[in-house]
C-alpha cells in the first residue's frame, strides 16, 4: 500500500498519472488477460473482476471514492484516470468496467448509508457485479413510460416492510453475471410518467427473477431480458424517495457523460493506435486516419472541458448531450476508418485479431443508440440548449 | 493574468465598439482604427491568448474586416507590429514560408490582408519550414492585386514579389511554427464567431418563420439540423480551449481543421433552415457563408491539415493523445 498516494488530493493529476502508469508497467504480467483474443464474454468478465481485485488489493480502486463507502477520498478524476489507463491498455473492456461509474454513485447518493458502506466496496473489489434495470420492451428512448410495477406487499406504501415487483426489463447488460440490480419500477399510476417511478436495489438471487440473455449481432450475450415474477424486496432496499426514482436515474448522467466517456475515449485512441501501426502508408489512408484523429481530438477536448466543469461546479446538465453526440459519432468514425484502412479484416479475417475487430466494429454500430439515441440527444439540444421551445 | 470577469467585460467592449463602428460606417468602417483605440497592440503583446480569442471571435461574429492577423504573425515571430508593416501570408490552403531566395533574387507568392494596400513594407518569410529566414521588402517591390473572389469585403490581396533579395535574418524554425499556430488559432476563432452567428440567424428565423400553421422550429427535421450545428460549434470551441491550454503546433493545427469542418457543417444546416431568405443578398447569412469560405484557406484548409496530420501519424506509427485531464 505504501506506494499508493493517500488520496491524490495533494497531488496534481500528472504526477498521479505517472505513478499509476509506472505501477501498471511493473504489474504488467499479473494484469494481462489470461485468454487469447477474442475471448468469450465469460473470459472478459472474469478478467475485469480479476483486474479490479488486483487494483483493490493495491489500493488504486478506492481512490476518488468517499471514505464512508470504503474509498480513500480524493478527486473523482483519479478514478477517471484509472479507468482510462485500464481501457488504454486493454486490461478490461471499458463498456463493462465503467459500469462502476453509473452504479456506485447511485448507491452512494441514494442508498441508506449502511447499505452503501456494505456493498460499494464489494463492487469496487470485483467481489460482485451489478446491473442496471432501466429499459423495458415498450420503454426505450421514452424511459418515463416504464411499467415494471412495484407494489407494497401489504398496507400503505409509506409503511410497507416489503415490496412486490412484477414486470420485465430488457437490454440489461451483464444481468446473467450480476449479484444485484439497480431497478426502476412503476409505483405511481400507470400514466404518472417520471413522477411515479421508484428505484430499488435488488439481489439477483431473489426468487422470481429469471434472466434470459440476448445474443447481439456480434454473437455475444452482453445483455439480457430480465423477468420479475412476484419478486419480494425489503423496503430498506429502496433507493431515494418513494416516487423519486426519476431523480435517481437522472443523477447517473453526470458520471456516465464524464468519466465513462473519458474511458471510452482512451479506448478509441488505443484502437486508432492499433490501426495506425499496420495501415498502408499512402495518402488515401492518411486522410482516413487524419479525419478519425481530428474527431477524437475534438471529442477529447470537449470531454476534458466537461470534466473540469463537473469538478468545479459539482453538476452537469443538458449540455452533456453534446458530448454524447460527439462520442457516438467519433466511435463510429473510428471503426469506419478501421474498415476502410484494413479491407477484408472485418469482413473475412477469422484469426483472433480479426474476430476482435469484427466484434468491436459491429458493436460500434450501437454507439448512436445506447445511453440515449442520438435523436433523443438532438431533441434535448434543441429544446434545452437552443431553446427552440416544445416540438409538440 | 486576466480573470474571467475582466475577459467577459473586455469581450463585450470589443464587440460593442465593432458593432458601433459598423452601424456608423457600414463596410467602409475602419475596424483597425477601432481596435487600435481599444489598445489591441498592447493587449496582443501582454495577453496574446486573450487578445486573439476576444478580437478574432468578435471580428467573426460581426463579419468585420480588419488586418489584425498581420500583427499576430509579426509578434509571433518576435518582431514589433506596426500599422505600416504588412505580412505576406502563405498561399490559399498552404502554411509553409511563402518566399524563396535564390542567389540574389527573392521570389514570393501568397496572400495579404488589406494592410498591403497602405503599408510601406512587406514582411516576407522565406525558405523552408525547418530553415526559415525573414526579410522585409518595400511594398513598391510587390505586385499587390485586390481579390474580389467570393468575398470582396474580406479585403484579401493576391501578392507576388520578384525583387532583389533583401537582407534577411535567420528565424528559428519554432518561430515560424508558432506564428502559424497562433495565426491558425486566430482564424479559427474568427470562424467560430462567424459560425455561432450563422447558427443564431438560423435559430431566430426558425422561431419566427411560420409554415403549416406553426413555427418551423417545431419540426424535428429543422431542430436536428440546428442541434448538429451547435454540436459542431461547441466542438470547435473546445478544441480552441485545448489549443490555448496546451499550446503547440498540433493542437493549433487541429483547431484550424475543426474550424473548417465546423464552418461547412454549420453553413450547410443553417442555409437549409433559412431556405429562401438565406439565399438572398438582403439577408446577412450570405456574408458569413462567404467570409468563412475565404477564411477556410488561410494557414491551411481542413483537408490539407487532415492529410498532413494523417501522413505524420502513419510515418510515426503513433496516434498520441494531445490533451490530458
Amino acid at each position: 500500500m505504501g506506494q499508493v498516494p493517500d488520496s491524490g488530493a495533494s497531488l496534481g493529476l500528472a504526477p498521479y498519472r505517472a505513478e499509476l502508469h509506472a505501477w501498471l508497467d511493473a504489474h504488467r504480467e499479473e494484469l494481462a488477460p489470461r485468454f487469447s483474443p477474442p475471448g468469450t464474454l465469460d473470459d472478459h468478465v472474469a478478467q475485469m473482476q480479476r483486474v479490479k481485485g488486483i487494483l483493490f488489493e493495491a489500493g488504486w480502486m478506492q481512490l476518488g471514492w468517499p471514505e464512508r463507502v470504503g474509498g480513500r477520498g480524493g478527486s473523482p478524476m483519479l478514478r477517471t484516470e484509472l479507468g482510462a489507463a485500464i481501457a488504454g491498455r486493454d486490461l478490461a473492456d471499458p463498456g463493462l468496467f465503467s459500469l462502476i461509474e453509473v452504479l456506485a454513485p447511485t448507491l452512494i447518493d441514494f442508498a441508506p448509508p449502511a447499505l452503501a458502506a456494505e456493498v460499494v466496496p464489494r463492487l469496487l473489489s470485483g467481489a460482485e457485479l451489478w446491473c442496471q434495470g432501466f429499459s423495458e420492451p415498450d420503454s426505450g428512448s421514452d424511459l418515463a413510460s416504464l411499467r415494471c410495477r412495484a407494489a407494497p406487499e401489504a398496507g400503505d406504501a409509506r409503511e410497507a416492510p416489503r415490496w412486490v415487483i412484477n414486470g420485465q426489463k430488457v437490454w440489461t447488460s451483464l444481468a446473467q453475471f450480476s449479484d444485484r440490480c439497480v431497478l426502476l419500477t412503476r409505483t405511481g399510476p400507470t400514466d404518472s410518467r417520471h413522477r411515479g417511478i421508484t428505484a430499488f436495489f435488488v439481489d439477483m438471487d431473489t426468487p422470481g427473477i429469471t434472466v434470459a440473455p440476448l445474443e447481439m449481432l456480434n454473437g455475444e450475450q452482453e445483455f439480457a431480458e430480465v423477468f420479475f415474477d412476484d419478486v419480494v424486496v425489503p423496503a430498506d432496499r429502496m433507493l431515494g424517495e418513494l416516487n423519486g426514482g426519476w431523480a435517481v436515474a437522472m443523477s447517473i448522467l453526470p458520471y456516465e457523460r464524464s468519466s465513462c466517456f473519458w474511458q471510452r475515449i482512451a479506448y478509441l485512441y488505443r484502437r486508432l493506435q492499433q490501426v495506425v501501426e499496420v495501415a498502408p502508408d499512402h495518402d488515401r489512408a492518411a486522410e482516413i486516419v487524419g479525419e478519425a484523429y481530428l474527431q477524437l481530438h475534438a471529442l477529447r477536448a470537449r470531454s476534458r472541458a466537461t470534466q473540469h466543469r463537473l469538478a468545479e461546479t459539482g453538476t452537469l446538465g443538458a449540455e452533456t448531450s453534446i458530448d454524447k453526440v460527439l462520442v457516438a459519432t467519433a466511435e463510429q468514425t473510428t471503426y469506419d476508418a478501421v474498415r476502410r484502412l484494413l479491407p477484408g479484416t472485418i469482413e473475412l479475417d477469422d484469426s483472433g485479431a480479426g474476430e476482435v475487430w469484427r466484434s468491436d466494429y459491429l458493436y460500434s454500430r450501437a454507439a448512436t443508440i445506447y445511453g440515449g439515441t442520438i435523436e433523443v440527444q438532438r431533441n434535448i439540444i434543441a429544446r434545452r440548449l437552443l431553446e427552440l421551445g416544445s416540438d409538440a | 493574468m486576466i480573470d474571467a470577469d475582466e475577459r467577459a467585460s473586455m469581450a463585450a467592449t470589443v464587440r460593442g465598439a465593432i458593432a458601433h463602428a459598423l452601424a456608423a460606417g457600414g463596410q467602409d468602417a475602419d475596424i483597425d482604427v477601432v481596435l487600435a483605440k481599444l489598445g489591441w497592440p498592447e493587449i496582443l503583446a501582454d495577453e496574446p491568448d486573450d487578445a486573439i480569442d476576444i478580437v478574432f471571435s468578435a471580428l467573426g461574429a460581426a463579419n468585420a474586416t480588419a488586418t489584425a492577423l498581420d500583427d499576430v504573425v509579426v509578434s509571433a515571430i518576435g518582431q514589433q507590429p506596426r500599422a505600416d508593416l504588412a505580412v505576406l501570408l502563405p498561399p490559399f490552403t498552404a502554411w509553409g514560408p511563402p518566399g524563396r531566395i535564390d542567389a540574389d533574387d527573392l521570389r514570393a507568392q501568397g496572400l495579404a490582408t488589406g494592410r498591403a494596400a497602405t503599408a510601406r513594407e512587406l514582411l516576407v518569410v522565406c525558405g523552408t519550414e525547418s530553415e526559415p529566414r525573414c526579410g522585409r521588402v518595400p511594398i513598391a517591390d510587390a505586385e499587390v492585386q485586390a481579390v474580389r473572389g467570393v468575398d470582396p469585403d474580406a479585403g484579401l490581396r493576391a501578392v507576388r514579389v520578384q525583387a532583389r533579395a533583401p537582407d534577411t535574418s535567420v528565424l528559428e524554425a519554432a518561430a515560424w511554427q508558432s506564428a502559424v499556430a497562433l495565426a491558425r488559432r486566430a482564424v479559427a476563432h474568427q470562424i467560430a464567431g462567424a459560425s455561432r452567428e450563422m447558427l443564431e440567424l438560423a435559430r431566430s428565423h426558425a422561431l419566427e418563420r411560420v409554415q403549416f400553421g406553426r413555427p418551423i422550429a417545431r419540426f424535428q427535421a429543422v431542430r436536428h439540423r440546428l442541434a448538429d450545428a451547435l454540436v459542431a460549434v461547441e466542438a470547435l470551441e473546445a478544441t480552441l480551449t485545448a489549443a490555448r491550454e496546451d499550446p503547440n503546433p498540433d493542437t493549433a493545427a487541429l483547431a484550424k481543421a475543426v474550424a473548417g469542418r465546423t464552418a461547412h457543417t454549420v453553413a450547410r444546416h443553417c442555409q437549409q433552415v433559412l431556405a429562401g431568405i438565406g439565399f438572398t443578398s438582403e439577408h446577412p447569412f450570405q456574408r458569413f457563408l462567404k467570409r468563412t469560405l475565404a477564411l477556410e484557406g488561410l494557414f491551411g484548409s481542413a483537408d490539407e491539415i487532415v492529410l498532413d496530420v494523417g501522413r505524420r501519424l502513419l510515418a510515426e506509427r503513433r496516434a498520441p493523445t494531445l490533451v490530458e485531464l
